[in-house]
């Protein structure tokens, strides 16, 4: 079973994020970049469908050089090849040009499943997957938490959580699948999978070598302009009710939720 | 998960911008290795720390050890850690790759491990196999590696080191467990070994213990001592597991930290069937076990460095964050907002002393470690046998200093806390109770500094110090004259001159047969000698970041003789903040710290004699 995985290199969550002074977009200067946790949960759930079904388990991603080092921790946990799709044109794209690029590398892929995080926990968009999908013309399941592949490897029947019920999807192959956080466990790579990592083939694509037109892709392309980015406004301090005993405070809370919180 | 093991900035500041290990791994003996991969490496130690070593700290320690039908049991969060430590690799790191391991440099494998021995109570159990394997890797006999090195690499067997018996600790030489010879040249062992750190758990199917004997006949003292393996479970011929061995774990030790570490006490051969294979040579006990040791001396000023790491992290952070009283600027207003702790200038002292400790064992740790791999990868039989020579006098100090400063750091850590550090609600008191034994094993810090003056100071007629001693120079010549760094350069020099002195002043006693003023005298010399190498690491610290935070502004555009601009700088990035803050490190402890190493100087010359001449009748009525 030959798997694709794409990954995206994301801020790690702990980044304190502060915007630039253009308002528009972030700070990237002190930034540590990892694996999009989302996207983690694709890369393992892969591997272990290689390790069941054999094949190969290709991880692709899009960006500046820095995500090389994102592809080779995946290669460390066990995937077998990396293609980047680097070129300065891409600057600046929005999720749908992100699809497109994909879909350009993908379509001189084998593949039997592919796997995308069910969103980025930068930019919190959800299209990627489903747009690459609706491009490549296959069967799109989102936001999985259980992936089981049939005996023959030519189908898959997977769960995704639904207002506390499980909705089992059952698909034929190729699909392209949105994981979920519940899917797995993604492993530790292991210091003889980094050593091993280095060797592996990781291959660089432009635009150009895609065929795909650079007008097409960067900033000037956008469909989705972002106006302004602002930080969540600021909690207010909270208030703690006062009483002698739980009986005036509870009388108090009363007052405060009818009188400031207004709710009832 | 926050990370408050490590600064990780300051683990790739000394790895790459003070100690240059590109450079190191660009000798064949590391081809395989660059920096990115190290960088790979050390970011997969960092998630495996923080996600799950880290976490087990406190139940490891709540819950302990239970010794059941003679089976020693270890905190049940210790079990996931352990397998995902196997699974990882993490105990191949540093073996020969002939061995089935990754042959990373030793700074390397250090700076791994500077993220999993904070939590040292789990750390023993791998640490103790691989120092022990180490030593079947140099010992043992292609059968002896065969039947046990695999498997101990990989962690599925586990190793100890057993030396101590309850009359030979320090005094290791009056071991009394007798080995006696078999006609198959095997042999049996009767005795009993105390403090057996990992002595038994329930972590690995099989252990083996490296162990200390006196074949009968052999002399006295520690020249008769030679060393065994003795399996918990004997290996049959096709590697499964055969009987098991004819030891029992008696007890184990109610201790005051590393709760989840077993200290076992094992009698050997209480049946007369206890199997155990000759390591080595006979009576080459000591010099064999003396690798290990060596080795579990850095890793005890490790435990020392981490102690601190973490105690200094956890300290800043509840700094930050706990409010109390109004800063001192607005004593006299009853009114005046109540501000963080770390506004308080006494508060500061205590942030910046711990800060300034930690970053200067954390450079003589790795120091000490690459001194060991330029002495096995260089091709120069000067420079190789300079670099022992540096190895062999920076352990005991590495061992000692690092130990005893670790154990002061998470004190003041507790202190920073106020009384919620004194509350085991709060973390850092469990800190300083895991920290302590670091000054006590491995050789007491007291056997240390016998070490150092005894033996280390006067090695190829005192070539070694003299080699540490040049490398200090070096640096200070380098930032004599560099603006900003003179004053400081000028003190380390003052401080080095002196423990130049004070070690040619032992000398001097030495000639006159005056063996007791350097006796007396050992352990302030350490610790004094402790202080100047930190002084000499934080001068090389300061003058790396000073480079750099020049750099930084030039490329920045920023005004450095503008205060409020250079303000906003180094605010405005945390680069910026990281290389001045290197630079406050340095300029305290020179300032502040640096010259009692000269107080400790005058105290040595003295050649006062209290503690030799005062009776014992008069130390207490």
């Amino acid at each position: 079973m030959n798997i694709v995985v794409c990954l995206k290199q994301v801020p790690d969550t702990e980044t304190q994020i502060k915007i630039g002074p253009d308002n528009k977009s972030i700070v990237t200067d002190d930034i540590k970049w990892v694996i999009n946790p989302y996207d983690e949960f694709g890369v393992e759930e892969a591997l272990q469908l290689k390790e069941k079904f054999g094949g190969e388990v290709t991880v692709v991603g899009m960006g500046p050089k820095r995500v090389t080092e994102s592809i080779r921790t995946a290669l460390a946990m066990g995937a077998d090849k990396g293609i980047l799709i680097t070129d300065d044109a891409l600057e600046g794209s929005d999720s749908l040009a992100t699809a497109k690029a994909l879909a350009a590398v993908l379509k001189d892929l084998e593949y039997d499943l592919i796997f995308t995080g069910q969103r980025g926990v930068d930019d919190d968009m959800g299209v990627v997957g489903p747009a690459l999908a609706e491009l490549l013309g296959i069967p799109n399941l989102s936001l999985i938490v259980k992936v089981e592949a049939a005996e023959d490897g030519k189908s898959v029947k997977v769960n995704r959580p639904v207002e506390g019920e499980t909705l089992v999807i059952e698909s034929s192959l190729p699909a392209l699948i949105t994981a979920q956080k519940g899917l797995n466990e993604p492993r530790y790579a292991s210091l003889p999978g980094i050593m091993k990592a280095k060797k592996k083939p990781l291959e660089e694509k432009t635009l150009g070598d895609l065929g795909l037109d650079a007008a097409q892709f960067g900033e000037g392309a956008r469909k989705l302009k972002i106006l302004e980015m602002t930080p969540p406004p600021e909690r207010a301090a909270g208030k703690i009710v006062e009483g002698e005993t739980p009986q005036e405070k509870a009388a108090e809370l009363a007052k405060l939720l009818h009188e400031e919180a207004k709710v009832f | 998960m926050a990370n408050l093991i490590l600064d990780e900035r300051d683990q790739k500041f000394l790895l790459y911008e003070m100690f240059d290990v590109e450079t190191l791994l660009e000798q064949p003996k590391f081809e395989a290795f660059s920096r990115e991969m190290l960088d790979m490496i050390l970011e997969e130690a960092r998630k495996f720390a923080v996600n799950e070593i880290f976490p087990t700290l406190k139940s490891g320690d709540t819950e302990g050890c239970r010794l059941e039908n003679g089976q020693v049991h270890v905190p049940k969060a210790f079990h996931r850690c352990y397998k995902l430590y196997c699974e990882g690799g993490w105990g191949a790191m540093s073996f020969l790759p002939e061995s089935g391991g990754q042959g990373l440099p030793h700074i390397a494998a250090v700076a791994v491990r500077d993220w999993f021995v904070h939590n040292f109570a789990f750390f023993a159990y791998p640490g103790l196999t691989e120092g022990a394997a180490r030593l079947v890797e140099s010992y043992g006999t292609p059968e002896q590696k065969k039947r046990y090195l695999g498997k101990m690499i990989t962690g599925e067997w586990g190793g100890t080191m057993c030396l101590t018996e309850p009359n030979a600790g320090t005094d290791v030489g009056n071991s009394t467990t007798r080995a006696v010879r078999q006609p198959d040249g095997t042999y049996r062992i009767q005795g009993t070994k105390i403090f057996i750190s990992s002595g038994d758990h329930d972590l690995a199917e099989n252990i083996v213990h490296p162990l200390l004997a006196r074949i009968e006949g052999d002399v006295l003292g520690t020249k008769g001592l030679s060393i065994f393996l003795v399996p918990k479970y004997l290996v049959n011929e096709d590697g499964s597991l055969g009987r098991r061995n004819d030891y029992e774990v008696a007890k184990i030790e109610e201790k005051m930290g590393i709760h989840g570490s077993a200290t076992c006490l094992l009698n050997f051969g209480d049946n007369g069937d206890c199997y155990a294979e000759l390591l080595g040579e006979e009576r080459q006990g000591m010099k064999i076990m003396f690798q290990m040791m060596n080795e579990a001396r850095i890793g005890v000023g490790m435990q020392g460095v981490t102690s601190a790491s973490i105690a200094y992290l956890h300290a800043l952070q509840y700094a930050k964050e706990r409010i109390q009283g109004s800063s001192i600027m607005d004593f006299k207003n009853p009114e005046a907002p109540r501000v963080p702790i770390i506004q308080h200038p006494d508060v500061r002292r205590m942030l910046l002393w711990m800060k300034s400790n930690v970053e200067s064992m954390r450079a003589l740790l790795y120091y000490t470690t690459l001194c060991g791999d330029r002495a096995e990868s260089e091709t120069d039989e000067a420079q190789k046998e300079k670099w022992r020579g540096m190895v062999e006098v920076l352990t005991p100090i590495c061992k000692a200093y690092n130990s005893d400063i670790g154990f002061r750091v998470t004190e003041t850590a507790i202190q920073v806390y106020g009384g919620y550090g004194y509350c085991s609600e709060y973390p850092v008191e469990q800190f300083l109770r895991d920290e302590k034994i670091a000054s006590i094993y491995e050789g007491a810090n007291g056997i240390q500094a016998l070490d150092l003056v005894g033996r280390k100071l006067a090695q190829k007629n005192g070539a070694y110090f003299m080699s540490l001693i040049g490398e200090m120079n070096d640096t200070i010549a380098r930032y004599r004259e560099a603006p900003h760094l003179k004053d400081l350069a000028d003190n380390v020099q003052k401080a080095v001159a002196v423990l130049g002195e004070t070690g040619f002043f032992f000398a001097q006693c030495a000639g006159q047969k005056d063996f007791l003023t350097p006796v007396n005298n050992a352990y302030p010399f350490l610790m004094m000698m402790g202080k100047v190498i930190a002084g000499w690491f934080l001068l090389w610290e300061a003058g790396v970041a000073t480079e750099k935070l020049n750099a930084l502004s030039q490329e920045k555009g920023v005004d450095s003789t503008d205060p409020a601009a250079w303000q906003t700088f180094i605010k405005g990035s945390k680069e910026a903040a990281f290389y001045s803050g290197k630079v406050f490190s340095a300029r305290y402890f020179i300032q502040n710290i640096l010259p009692e190493a000269e107080a400790a100087s005058k105290g040595i010359k003295s050649k006062d004699m209290s503690v030799v001449e005062i009776p014992e009748e008069g130390f207490a009525s």
